[in-house]
């Protein structure tokens, strides 16, 4: 398994997690922030335990978000 | 009304300290970013739409002008915020909205908020200000003109008399000092393309401030190049020529910097005050000008050049990564509190030393920046010649200190 943690707050909204794990993420209309799909909100930190099929692209948008607020790891 | 009573002097605030500082140095207004919808997205020091009331009740009481900058593309998923934002500006009554996207622009006209066109809309002539002229009083041109070619475009709106939606003629603004891109304002994808990080959505990683080598990938021979910093301007720096800058017309000077350092406002904004106002009351000297340098010298520079505006030196670049500043501040002691009758702030050193002579900044959000030099310490209210970790001191001040409060010692930089 794997935990994707999101720390929601920080995002600026860039798109690209969207874009490239589309099935995790989505872009709120509400405050322009991306959404971690199945989050689960903690103090600000979001967090979802998914199978080990999405760690590719999710690895991914952690690596490259702009401001750093993904963090992957295997649980 | 702006204390020059002609040239507006716009500061950076990047945070409660830095406004508080441009204020106390003699700002006519600040600009200032909230939430991610601005071109410092990126920065730590970002106000949220939380203390828009509080910006404005600061400065009002001061009358100092507010501008919010909402200055990024935009997308679909942006609409929403960027119409939440512009409410909160109307409702606390910040002066107005600096932006390049026309939704923001059709936005602020329907509340009836006034908005600045950005540097980022890259306005270069005068029919593009003929255009703005229908959403705004004030367009930020390009910083990449010349002073000849600013000069030409503010003598075309008074000859065709354009006048912005407030009825006024219409204001330009400019850049006077701070860093430049090494591309045009705005046209940037660099740092979008090595690291996602989109520069025009406030990311921008900044490649063009690192060194470089060029590699022959065929032969691995590396070419020589005279500065590996080869993309790295040096920052525009107009207090020597500024009598030539406020007689183009221009009405607004904007200090560059809402992610530097309060002491940097302070010192910055403090000089072009003192500038502007000597040529004013006709005071401008050379040799005023090169003590204002030796002083901007002391704060984040990449060594100073005067951008594109003379026209004459095309491209200076840096030759080393980060700030050339000649002074540094070391994070020494942290406010108690203040001793109304004695005049005197308490403080407990927390690391290093103080020293007679010594010289220190005091760094607040309320207090903004007060730079001192140290002529009597007190401990256990007995003058001392130094202090260290662990003292509680007080030094004699004449402004009030803030348990907000942090003393910094300056150093050289070497």
């Amino acid at each position: 398994m794997i935990r994707i943690t999101h720390q929601r707050e920080k995002c600026i909204g860039c798109n690209l997690c969207v874009e490239v794990a589309k099935n995790r993420w989505r872009m709120s209309r509400k405050d322009g922030k991306s959404t971690l799909v199945g989050g689960v909100d903690k103090k600000g930190f979001f967090s979802v335990l998914v199978g080990d099929d999405e760690w590719k692209e999710n690895k991914y948008a952690a690596d490259h978000c702009p401001v750093k607020i993904i963090k992957m790891e295997q649980v | 009304m702006t204390k020059s009573n002609k040239v507006e002097l716009m500061a950076p605030a990047g945070s409660f300290e830095s406004m508080a500082a441009a204020i106390k140095a003699g700002a006519d207004s600040i600009y200032f970013g909230i939430e991610q919808l601005n071109m410092r997205a990126r920065s730590t020091n970002n106000f949220t739409i939380d203390d828009l009331p509080e910006i404005h009740e600061v400065c009002s009481k001061h009358n100092v002008k507010t501008y919010l900058t909402l200055n990024t593309i935009l997308y679909d998923h942006d609409i929403s915020l960027m119409k939440k934002i512009i409410v909160a500006v109307k409702e606390s009554k910040i002066d107005a909205v600096i932006a390049s996207d026309y939704a923001v622009f059709n936005q602020a006209k329907k509340e009836g908020v006034k908005i600045h066109i950005s540097t980022q809309a890259n306005v270069s002539n005068i029919d593009s200000i003929e255009f703005f002229s229908q959403f705004s009083d004030v367009v930020v041109l390009a910083r990449e003109l010349t002073l000849k070619q600013v000069e030409s475009i503010v003598k075309e709106i008074k000859r065709r008399d354009l006048r912005g939606i407030s009825g006024e003629l219409m204001k330009v603004e400019i850049f006077a000092h701070g860093a430049l891109c090494m591309a045009v304002s705005g046209k940037c994808y660099l740092s979008l393309h090595s690291n996602y990080a989109s520069a025009n959505r406030g990311a921008c990683i900044q490649n063009c401030r690192k060194s470089y080598v060029v590699i022959d990938k065929e032969d691995g021979v590396e070419l020589e190049i005279d500065n590996e910093y080869i993309m790295s301007a040096k920052d525009l720096c107009t207090i020597d020529f500024l009598d030539t800058v406020i007689d183009t017309g221009v009405k607004v000077l904007k200090i560059e910097g809402r992610g530097r350092s309060a002491d940097y406002v302070h010192t910055t904004i403090q000089c072009y005050r003192e500038a502007i106002d000597s040529i004013e009351d006709g005071t401008y000297s050379r040799e005023k000008v090169a003590l204002w340098k030796e002083r901007l010298a002391t704060v984040f520079n990449r060594g100073f050049w005067d951008g594109y505006y003379l026209g004459k030196t095309i491209g200076e670049w840096n030759n080393e990564y980060g700030s050339k500043a000649t002074k540094k501040k070391i994070y020494v002691a942290k406010g108690l509190k203040y001793y109304d009758d004695a005049k005197a702030g308490e403080f407990r050193m927390e690391s290093h030393s103080i020293a007679l002579g010594d010289e220190v900044l005091i760094i607040g959000p309320t207090t903004g920046v007060i730079q001192t030099f140290v002529d009597e310490l007190r401990l256990n209210n007995v003058t001392t010649d130094t202090v260290k970790k662990g003292d509680v001191f007080t030094l004699p001040l004449n402004e009030k200190l803030r348990p907000s409060d942090r003393l910094y010692k300056l150093v050289d930089a070497q």
